[in-house]
């Protein structure tokens, strides 16, 4: 009989050409989220541009629960469903463009695959705990969906920098995010897991992997023992997910990404992909399900227990955003919306809203305002957290309310003539009123409550250093799940036949004065 | 610079000064001061029909130079309600620069609002004519400034100045008549901020004053008002009330300009002239041109 290495060298790699296959796949699907990403901007089309959040099967479920609503949008994901029925867990092995960010750093870390990992049944408990979390009123899906990871990643990460840098080279003007040390740390966390074993996070931690991975233990085609084994013990070693036990000859469905590599490694083709309808066995584990099952009850109400109400005075929504309890359950913290905004004033929160909303949208004024002639975050949101309201209605969307501070004001505190909050309103809520302080007579600003929107152009032009002299509250935001912002009494309001109420301005010599 | 754009202007007036006797003859001018002409009818032939009365686009381009055009495209508003330069005003003005021999031309603003939403609202991308040879540029870092002194200034001593202005041939100057709540009305000079990196700054200062500091040092070798309509409350950002004018005001000597252009309408109802702005009378004061419409040789045409 000949030896394992004599047969290894004889053999026709037949794997090559389709492990060859598999990368150009992974690489191109990942190139496709990469364009996807970058496309997500003022000026182009949004259309699709979420498209993997549509096939994402965790979104669909974990969002549809915490929402009480299909997700009508994450419909798509049923194809990924059915697929993973037929063939298994495949999305993970080809087309999970976090999967092939971790396959890229793993060569990188070029750690050896260790025996099938204990917290192998990980990913479960995170499945479970979200799932249980969701029901009960709160959505962590956005520190554990693989997609939303790598989306708010490239926005947070990866896109300051690279404009940056491009900054350098074109008009470009740079983006900043307030997070971004965070996410990177966790992005660096999460990579860095590759020093432990390759695919760590996909095969421990990823609760989509772990819903692919369960319905794959159920997949008509699987890859399986067949014919003579001589128990060489390649296949197993060469797995990247430990999903092979090469003493029993078996494969396990809810570990086997279908990377081919097994195909490669065996010298006399024992291992073959092909149908194998019985299902196997499903071992969540009775005593992890539970503490899953129990650590999400005592989540969903921890995460709300650390904020108060009355110190969200300027945490400020983009316009369209749900109620906040349900924003909360429907966001997925991808950063579709903060990539999108073409001012960067949508910046990540930190706990401003609770443990599950840290890294959600708001918008931050002093850094850029919300255009009046701009809606895309409400089209780029892939679970209508935010709402895609037509251009108009977003205009009556109202986020919050303008206060002045008259004594860091220019014009109240110094009577300068500054009325650059009044020029820079779109929507003619500041009017300039002429009023006599200690014998100066000037116009000053006065906020005209029932006209703000609270888009905080003001607040993002104040010349002043610092904290603007005007900033805006998010008092009278108009916070919807159905319905129309727009009433008649406000349309009047705003009608071209108005005139601005507005003095004389100081610039005017006047015979009166 | 300073010098170059100082003889520039000296020789501007002066030949401003002596046209009228050399192409129209004498009986057309009735004042000595500083020709403003004012075009009124038809908005495809205004600016055209105001350069006429000027000489010619040919008077301030020549042929190679490199020209840069300021409009007003600051807000993102839409652009029947006046808060902005019409594009086809500034198309007009573009393309008469070319015919008279610009190598090239650059349209740009420094825009309050964001600039794409701003180029989309104004429609400013028709002012491209020829891609080759007319570029849009809109102003939004830091280095693309250059700190500049202002040597007689009383207010701003120095200011960071668009370096597309100091590294052009020529500059025109193209402003929207409008209100505007703090200055009263924004026209040509007010315009000028839109030159500066941090105008923010100004508004912590005396900013008639400082306007009249700023336009100093920068001298537009024409300005063109664009008051086809005018928004006369409610600027600079609008909405307000707009009034239909169908008029073009052009002219070298800016603070004659603005004089003149403030007695074409009334503005948050009231009348007034140039000599009851703040910013235009520190700039007459300075020196830098003429308020007083009686001196001015107004020439008139209608196109």
């Amino acid at each position: 009989m000949e030896t394992v290495a004599e047969a290894a060298a004889r053999k026709k790699k037949p794997g090559t050409g389709i492990r060859v296959l598999r990368w150009l796949i992974q690489l191109t699907f990942l190139l496709l989220f990469v364009v996807l990403f970058v496309r997500t901007r003022y000026g182009t089309s949004p259309a699709l541009s979420d498209v993997f959040f549509r096939i994402d099967p965790l979104v669909f479920l974990v969002t549809s629960i915490a929402t009480r609503a299909v997700l009508a949008a994450g419909l798509l994901s049923l194809v990924v469903v059915s697929a993973t029925f037929l063939f298994g867990r495949f999305f993970c092995g080809f087309v999970c463009p976090l999967g092939t960010t971790i396959d890229l750093t793993g060569a990188v870390l070029k750690r050896k695959s260790p025996p099938a990992d204990a917290c192998r049944r990980g990913k479960f408990f995170t499945l479970i705990f979200l799932v249980v979390a969701a029901a009960v009123g709160a959505s962590f899906i956005g520190f554990f969906d693989p997609l939303a990871i790598l989306s708010r990643s490239l926005t947070l990460v990866f896109y300051p920098g690279a404009s940056r840098f491009l900054g350098l080279l074109s008009a470009l003007r740079p983006t900043v995010f307030t997070e971004t040390l965070l996410a990177l740390a966790t992005l660096v966390l999460l990579l860095g897991l590759g020093l432990a074993s390759p695919r760590f996070w996909c095969r421990n931690l990823c609760p989509l992997g772990g819903l692919l991975g369960f319905v794959s233990k159920f997949s008509l085609f699987k890859f399986s023992f067949r014919g003579k084994c001589r128990a060489c013990g390649l296949c197993e070693r060469s797995c990247p997910t430990g999903a092979i036990d090469s003493g029993h000859g078996k494969v396990d469905a809810a570990e086997c990404i279908g990377c081919l590599a097994c195909l490669n490694a065996c010298p006399d083709r024992t291992i073959r992909f092909g149908f194998r309808s019985a299902p196997q066995p499903v071992d969540v584990g009775r005593r992890e399900a539970l503490i899953a099952l129990a650590s999400g009850l005592v989540a969903a109400p921890l995460a709300g227990s650390i904020v108060h109400r009355k110190l969200q005075g300027q945490l400020l929504r983009p316009p369209g955003s749900l109620p906040e309890p349900d924003f909360l359950n429907a966001c997925i913290h991808c950063g579709r919306c903060m990539k999108a905004c073409p001012t960067n004033g949508l910046q990540p929160a930190v706990l401003e809203s609770g443990l599950d909303g840290l890294w959600t949208p708001r918008l931050v004024p002093r850094i850029g305002a919300c255009e009046k002639n701009c809606n895309l975050c409400g089209q780029v949101c892939p679970t209508a957290a935010i709402r895609n309201l037509p251009l108009e209605e977003k205009t009556y969307a109202r986020i919050g309310t303008a206060v002045i501070d008259r004594s860091r004001c220019l014009a109240w505190e110094q009577d300068r003539a500054c009325l650059v909050c009044d020029e820079a309103c779109p929507y003619n809520a500041i009017d300039s009123r002429n009023q006599t302080i200690l014998g100066t007579t000037l116009g000053r600003p006065f906020v005209n409550e029932p006209a703000c929107v609270g888009c905080g152009l003001c607040e993002s032009r104040c010349p002043i250093d610092g904290p603007a002299a005007i900033q805006v509250f998010s008092m009278a935001a108009d916070r919807r799940k159905t319905g129309w912002y727009k009433t008649p009494e406000k349309a009047r309001l705003r009608s071209c036949g108005d005139e601005p109420q507005e003095d004389v301005p100081s610039g005017f010599i006047q015979e009166e004065q | 610079m300073n010098r170059r754009a100082f003889l520039k202007t000296g020789l501007g007036i002066a030949a401003a000064a002596m046209l009228p006797k050399t192409l129209f003859g004498a009986e057309t001018a009735k004042a000595s001061g500083p020709v403003v002409a004012v075009a009124r009818g038809s908005k495809a032939r205004l600016v055209g029909g105001a350069l006429d009365l000027l000489g010619g686009m040919g008077r301030f381009v020549k042929p190679g130079d490199k020209v840069c055009i300021k409009p007003n495209f600051s807000f993102a508003a839409n652009s029947e309600c006046g808060a902005t330069t019409s594009a086809d005003i500034t198309k007009q003005v573009v393309q008469l620069c070319l015919a008279a021999g610009a190598a090239h031309v650059v349209v740009f603003d420094h825009t309050i609002q964001e600039s794409a939403l701003c180029i989309e609202r104004s429609g400013m991308n028709a002012a491209v004519v020829d891609k080759e040879k007319v570029s849009l540029l809109t102003l939004g870092k830091e280095r693309q400034f250059a700190d500049t002194p202002i040597p007689g200034g009383k207010e701003l001593k120095s200011a960071k100045v668009a370096k597309v202005v100091l590294e052009s041939d020529k500059f025109i100057n193209l402003p929207t008549a409008k209100s505007h709540s703090a200055t009263g009305v924004s026209l040509g000079m007010k315009g000028l901020m839109g030159l500066i990196w941090d105008r923010g700054a100004l508004h912590q200062m005396n900013l008639h004053q400082a306007i009249a500091d700023l336009a100093s040092i920068v001298k537009p070798d024409l300005t063109v008002v664009d008051a086809t309509r005018a928004l006369t409350s409610g600027g600079p950002g609008g909405p307000g009330k707009t009034v239909a004018l169908n008029m073009v005001v052009a002219g070298i000597d800016p603070v004659a300009v603005d004089a003149y252009a403030v007695g074409i309408t009334q503005w948050y109802n009231k009348s007034f002239a140039g000599k009851s702005v703040k910013h235009i009378v520190a700039a007459a004061e300075m020196g830098l041109g003429e308020i007083d419409t009686a001196k001015m040789d107004i020439k008139q045409a209608t196109v």
